[in-house]
């Protein structure tokens, strides 16, 4: 099942919400057999839209979506059999034990009782909760109810596994741990993934490639190194010393400015009272932009070099970081989103 | 064969649930056991000149008591899909190769199970408070029937409400607003030669008055089947009609 084969392939997919929203925007790519691919942006960028026309749960406005070597519109029921989905909210059944919430989705992919008990004891040791397995729902902690539901879509060793944001709300050291165990999962059953994060470091950790999705689009495309590489160099940011964000957010245009064009500067992006710097080499850049700054009377607060992140790469394509978008954007996909929402406990 | 593997196991999952709630077991089952003691006492005079030959009001409206467990419980059959709405397990569960009807009927048929044990709790508080069944225990049987014949149409019509409505305060205000016209508009508390003629009218569409009618008939006169023919037609057409309705919900679900 490994090779050249893709096993996800999209043509022009698009989502149209009532009230003419359009989420995801006539999207292109294919993903092939044991990657994990990772759809990487902001909320409200149509990752979760996408991944619900890709499992069979949102009908497709437009487009084509063919996934495990079928089309979702048209053989929905034979890609169901074949992947496993893991949503944002976890889909557990808190009155019920672990054991009992996967034997019943192993009924649901017509497994036998024998089989189901293997698989179960199995699945159960891969995500570390063989001493839960008997035990409520209820008692379970965030974490642990995570990896249920990780378990709870491999029951059936799906050829693909959706996993929706698979670590939001959990925290720093549980997300680290949840990791582990999709690593671990990939190790031991070799599927593969299809991944949604707005996450930086999540993308970078765990996916082979990486897609940057915003407002319905894929911006980019490539291995996590091909999209740092893709900004040429290193990162110089620059906080100029305005007295409030207006006068910073000036300093930050005249500095854009007097720096676009100087030989040592390949490019240059505003970004909430920043700048970011593209340079070849951060290190013998830096004087020489301080050096531009000065002779401008524009003093700077903080400097800082770094290796470009995902979140410059983000930047470089959107204006915006991800990060900062965080609670603060409201598109009209999120709106659309949390009126929907599930209220959960 | 799936279809009904996966109804099996939807309803093993529902009751399995509801066993480890059993506040709201009993919560359901308040209020006709009130009405059960207090009614016949109040209306106990009223009863005596009500009818001849003996009848006591007790036993008139026993019948309606246990109707009226079956529609309360069945009512709020709904909420489950709206706990699995909330929580995501529809969801996930939509996504699996699990067949559609089996998601309402599963639930539907664990309804019924359950209200059908609350209505046998019901009628044998009866039979110790002195009710007597002419038909025996084998009328008590096919009483028992009619009533999960109504359960299975109005806990389908409570879970397609919920898959439309999605929202617990929404499916709360439509049952309520469909329950007591449903109760009160029926042979319930009056036979039907005492009602003013626009309610007898009425009831000749009421679901739950045909059911009412069907199990007094079982419990008073016997195997009396110019009103057992109707009442078992008009409650497994519905039935059929709600289950269908449900399931058209369940495909249509869209987030």
């Amino acid at each position: 099942m490994t090779g050249e084969k893709s096993v996800i392939v999209t043509r022009k997919l698009t989502k149209v919400y009532k009230g003419n929203t359009k989420a995801v925007d006539g999207i292109d790519f294919e993903v092939k057999a044991g990657e994990i691919f990772a759809f990487l942006g902001p909320n409200g960028a149509g990752k979760t839209t996408t991944i619900k026309m890709l499992n069979t749960l949102l009908p497709i406005t437009s487009g084509k979506a063919m996934v495990a070597g079928f089309d979702v519109a048209r053989h929905p029921a034979e890609v169901r059999k074949r992947i496993g989905y893991s949503a944002q909210d976890v889909g557990v059944d808190e009155h019920a034990t672990g054991r009992e919430n996967l034997t019943l989705y192993g009924h649901f992919y017509r497994l036998d009782n024998a089989t189901i008990k293997r698989r179960v004891k199995n699945i159960l040791e891969i995500v570390g909760l063989t001493e839960y397995g008997n035990k409520m729902v209820s008692t379970y902690s965030g974490g642990m109810r995570k990896r249920l539901d990780l378990a709870m879509g491999l029951i059936h060793r799906p050829q693909i596994l959706f996993l929706d944001e698979p670590t939001t709300g959990l925290d720093p050291q549980t997300r680290a741990h949840i990791w582990e165990y999709i690593q671990k999962l990939v190790q031991k059953l070799g599927m593969t993934i299809f991944l949604t994060t707005h996450y930086m470091e999540e993308a970078d950790k765990l996916a082979g490639r990486i897609a940057i999705i915003d407002l319905g689009k894929i911006i980019t495309m490539g291995t996590s190194d091909e999209l740092k590489r893709s900004i040429g160099g290193d990162v110089v940011s620059i906080s100029p010393a305005g007295d409030d964000p207006e006068a910073c957010k000036e300093l930050v245009k005249r500095a854009e400015e007097v720096l676009t064009g100087k030989p040592f500067v390949i490019g240059t992006k505003p970004a909430d009272g920043d700048l970011a710097v593209y340079v070849k080499d951060g290190g013998s850049a830096a004087p020489g932009i301080m050096q531009v700054l000065d002779a401008q009377g524009i003093a700077v607060r903080t400097m800082s070099i770094s290796r470009p992140s995902l979140d410059d790469v983000f930047l470089k394509y959107t204006g915006r970081t991800i990060r900062a978008q965080e609670g603060t954007r409201t598109t009209f996909a999120q709106m659309h989103r949390m009126s929907n929402r599930r209220r959960v406990r | 064969m799936n279809a009904l593997k996966d109804t099996w196991y939807i309803s093993l999952r529902d009751i399995r649930t509801r066993l480890r709630m059993p506040v709201f077991l009993f919560m359901s089952m308040a209020q006709p056991i009130l009405f059960l003691l207090l009614f016949p006492e109040i209306f106990k005079s009223v009863g005596s000149a009500m009818f001849a030959g003996g009848t006591s009001y007790l036993q008139f409206f026993t019948p309606a008591v246990l109707v009226m467990t079956g529609l309360f419980s069945a009512v709020f059959s709904g909420m489950g899909t709206i706990m699995d709405i909330d929580t995501g397990i529809l969801s996930r569960m939509s996504a699996t190769p699990v067949t559609r009807v089996s998601i309402i009927l599963g639930r539907v048929i664990a309804t019924v199970v359950v209200l059908l044990v609350q209505a046998a709790i019901i009628l044998i508080i009866g039979v110790i408070m002195g009710v007597d069944i002419a038909t025996g225990a084998g009328g008590a049987l096919l009483a028992l029937l009619l009533i999960a014949l109504l359960g299975l149409g109005i806990s389908a019509f409570s879970n397609g409400v919920a898959l439309l409505v999605k929202r617990q305060e929404t499916l709360m205000a439509t049952t309520n607003l469909l329950t007591l016209p449903l109760m009160f508009l029926s042979t319930m508390m009056m036979p039907e030669e005492l009602l003013p003629g626009w309610l007898q009218t009425v009831t000749n569409f009421n679901p739950v008055d045909y059911t009412i009618v069907g199990v007094r008939s079982l419990f008073l006169e016997g195997y009396n089947w110019s009103d057992l023919w109707p009442s078992f037609a008009v409650l497994g057409g519905i039935a059929v009609v709600m289950v269908i309705f449900a399931t058209m919900m369940v495909r249509r679900r869209v987030e």
